[in-house]
């Protein structure tokens, strides 16, 4: 049946099918705004966005064209910051070091932070020990990179005396040696982060569809089948944001780096934002510095686009699936 | 419920007027508040040359200044007795304190941003002091001003120990001075005398002389005593290492480490400039000449022997190392001797720690034909006034920084809280003659043998490098010394590197 709906001659008042209808709200309300008004309405929003994003990015591509904060005044320079980045060791390494801390952070987070949820989804005991793994997160990451500082100290560090009585350790503290200061900055990490990666991976599991994992184990899929058979491709969307997150954290968290080693020993923690910090904040050489930064900017979007894709790919086939 | 005036504007406040008045407070009080809290603020009171010197103290009263500074003890003593400076000038004083790098950064940040948030800061002589001269006001402007109140006992290079005010006063031009002594951190040698007076026959069946520590004790010398140490260690006997070095995560010690150990070698130094003023343009560095290539090898056959968390260990952890027993020997500067002889917290108290010039030269490992000599490097704290600042606010902060050094308040810091004096004259108390033997109420006496006397006097005494890259420079040394220290180059790859790195950050 098709309605004959007539526009109200006038306020309120319409008739459809005949009938005098009289609308709850005056006709006024019901018009579309101007596009000018939904721009007033976003203009706070992107003001305060402006003062503190665009203009500073803005900003910081100017400074990588300039030689900045010399008493002589600020002086352009073209592209002679980026110039010297390419003939820059520290800045190549400072990359290196910065993928292989992400990597095995990443890599360790993602793996543990899921067995922690599978292990904890549905556990009796559940609310409680998701409380207790969450308490790392809550502290600041400095204070967490003193108190590791203090743990791994050779004089009176309690977990340096425990890892030499173990004989994991000798004398020389895990900070303290360029093959292990790495593994203890990944270690930091990992205790501080993976309950992050454990709660978002809680929350995709909770939405895992019933009815697809029991029709699965009645076709007498085990365990772990079903884990990855469903539960995997459910939770991909999930991950996909503590991977984006973590990735975005390790690119520009340097608190725990500064408090537990300074980059050091012989810079082999000194990871490219830990480099970026000393050019800039150090040498006070600020046009280097936001040369830096931008490449650093440049290369977390790329990797991000690059993750959003290869995550894509997967959840896509799974819709394609359910439809 | 209250009387209304009949000619009142507003017989009753309606919603939208009291919104509008309290909008209107809260704007006025946030931003007066902002403006009282994140500056210094002045008030003036014309003085002339002939007014009197209560008069001149108090020309600047209801002023309020911010002084960033190191977390030291005269910095806390400053703090806990800004009262005394209050009532005799009216002028409040907000004293912020922070580990030096950080103090660094944000003094840096505030300077070359053209602002004036802290408009008198400390400034270690070459991480603050030569990285941001430009930036601190001209101290002999104020020193000649007879309309504000001078100490007593003047600024000159006299009244302070031998090289004090050129240390973080002299930056590149003669003549001017840009910041005044007001903490000071020589290097002397701390070590066991107790296992050395136990080990010392043992030591030298092996040697073939006695292990003792003299001015005439030389790096080489050390390297045997660290070496003894070692063998006893891993024979199996209870006994702490030898040695320490400074080469945790604050460059400029590590700069410093190594430094004393070239300097005694034929005075070598990082450049060929003037090493009081330093040089804003210090042409290539010496870094890989025979000299350093030879020093860095006895640095490493040092570190072989030495505590094994070196790398760890900077100097306040390498502190915590001797205090702890773990080692025999620490170069160390002289303001740790309180902390070394605190019952509470020290194995090495109570009598066990003697206090020594630092090592001599050893004649055999001189390649650059100079002389030995004993060398001693420091960290003289400097106070500066920040040139961005009004000029009231310049002069304001004058007065601040003459009480700041002042006798009285140094001698109180070394009384209270264990500080180390800039001006001679402290030295001059009896209480503090008294307490350069034992048993003593001011610990940090018992080094003045060592670097008033004798550390800080020509030719042992190093002053430089002054240049405006020094940062740059300190991290570039310290990161390729610890690589050579940790196995991952040789000595002359180290040099070698260190050269090339400073250079092109010098521009050369």
């Amino acid at each position: 049946m098709t309605q004959n709906i007539s526009p109200a001659p006038e306020g309120a008042v319409r008739y459809v099918d005949g009938a005098k209808v009289l609308d709850y709200l005056p006709q006024v309300f019901n018009v579309k705004p101007s596009s000018s008004y939904y721009f007033w309405l976003m203009a706070p929003a992107l003001i305060v966005l402006a003062a503190i994003s665009i203009y500073p990015f803005f900003w910081l591509i100017w400074m990588s064209l300039h030689n900045v904060g010399s008493s002589a005044g600020d002086t352009f320079v073209g592209l002679k910051n980026f110039e010297k980045l390419l003939t820059d060791d520290k800045f190549w390494i400072g990359w290196g070091l910065l993928f292989k801390y992400s990597a095995f952070c990443m890599f360790f987070e993602i793996a543990i932070g899921v067995l922690l949820a599978v292990i904890l989804n549905g556990h009796r005991f559940e609310n409680i020990l998701v409380t207790v793994f969450l308490m790392p997160m809550m502290m600041a990451p400095a204070i967490a990179g003193l108190v590791w500082y203090y743990l791994f100290n050779s004089t009176f560090g309690w977990y340096h005396w425990l890892l030499q009585s173990l004989g994991i350790l000798g004398e020389t503290s895990i900070i303290g040696s360029t093959d292990t200061a790495m593994a203890a900055l990944i270690i930091v990490d990992i205790w501080q982060w993976t309950p992050l990666i454990t709660l978002i991976t809680l929350a995709g599991m909770k939405r895992v569809p019933r009815d697809q994992l029991e029709a699965n184990m009645v076709d007498g899929a085990s365990a772990f089948r079903n884990f990855v058979a469903i539960t995997l491709p459910n939770i991909y969307p999930f991950l996909l944001i503590g991977i984006m997150l973590r990735f975005m954290d390790n690119f520009r968290f340097i608190d725990v780096i500064l408090a537990l080693t300074g980059g050091g020993p012989a810079e082999s923690t000194k990871v490219l934002p830990v480099y970026l910090f000393d050019v800039s904040f150090v040498f006070f050489k600020l046009g280097r510095g936001a040369a830096i930064a931008l490449t650093l900017l440049i290369v977390t979007i790329i990797l991000c686009k690059l993750l959003v894709r290869v995550f894509e790919g997967p959840a896509s086939k799974r819709t394609d699936m359910g439809s | 419920m209250f009387q209304v005036p009949k000619n009142a504007i507003y017989n009753s406040i309606s919603r939208r007027k009291f919104l509008e008045l309290g909008g209107g407070a809260a704007t006025a009080l946030g931003t007066g508040s902002l403006a009282v809290g994140l500056n210094s603020m002045i008030m003036r009171t014309p003085v002339q040359a002939a007014s009197s010197q209560e008069a001149k103290m108090k020309q600047y009263a209801g002023s309020k200044l911010v002084f960033m500074s190191e977390n030291t003890p005269p910095s806390f003593a400053i703090r806990d007795k800004i009262k005394d400076f209050y009532d005799a000038t009216g002028i409040t004083v907000e004293v912020l304190t922070d580990d030096l790098p950080v103090v660094y950064q944000k003094v840096g940040i505030d300077v070359k941003g053209g602002k004036a948030d802290f408009p008198v800061f400390y400034s270690q002589d070459k991480p603050i002091g030569a990285a941001l001269a430009d930036y601190c006001v001209d101290f002999t402007k104020f020193i000649k001003d007879d309309t504000l109140p001078q100490d007593p006992d003047g600024y000159g290079a006299d009244v302070w120990f031998d090289n004090f005010l050129d240390a973080c006063g002299s930056m590149y031009e003669k003549g001017k001075i840009v910041a005044l002594p007001y903490d000071a951190a020589v290097a002397c040698t701390f070590y066991r005398q107790d296992l050395f007076e136990k080990y010392s026959k043992d030591f030298e069946k092996d040697y073939k002389y006695r292990m003792e520590f003299t001015a005439k004790t030389t790096w080489k010398n050390v390297l045997d005593y660290a070496t003894f140490f070692k063998k006893l260690k891993q024979a199996g006997q209870d006994v702490p290492y030898g040695y320490g070095q400074h080469l945790g995560t604050f460059a400029w010690t590590t700069q410093l480490d190594i430094q004393r150990l070239m300097y005694s070698h034929g005075q070598w130094q990082d450049f060929n400039i003037d090493d009081v003023l330093g040089s804003k343009t210090p042409g290539p560095t010496n870094w890989g000449d025979a000299t350093s290539v030879e020093m860095m090898k006895q640095f490493k056959a040092m570190s072989d022997v030495s505590h094994p968390d070196n790398l760890a260990n900077g100097t306040l952890e390498l502190n915590s190392v001797y205090q702890a027993g773990q080692i025999a020997m620490q170069v160390q500067y002289h303001e740790f001797a309180a902390s070394v002889e605190d019952e509470k917290t020290s194995k090495a108290s109570g009598g066990k720690t003697a206090y020594a010039p630092c090592p001599l030269g050893e004649a055999s490992w001189i390649k650059n034909g100079g002389k030995a000599v004993n060398g001693t490097n420091c960290g003289i704290g400097g106070i500066a006034i920040n040139k961005n600042a009004s000029e009231d606010i310049q002069r304001a902060a004058f007065i601040f920084a003459t009480h700041a050094v002042s006798k009285k308040l140094q001698y109180s810091v070394l009384s209270g809280l264990g500080g180390t004096p800039t001006r001679k004259s402290v030295l001059a108390e009896p209480d503090v003659v008294a307490a350069r033997k034992r048993p003593t109420k001011m610990p940090n006496a018992l080094t003045f043998e060592a670097v008033y006397d004798f550390g800080i006097k020509a030719p042992n005494f190093v002053l430089g490098p002054k240049i405006p890259e020094v940062n740059e420079y300190h991290k570039i040394l310290a990161a390729e010394l610890s690589k050579c220290v940790a196995g991952k180059q040789s000595p002359e790859e180290a040099c070698n590197a260190i050269k090339k790195q400073t250079d092109n950050a010098n521009d050369i």
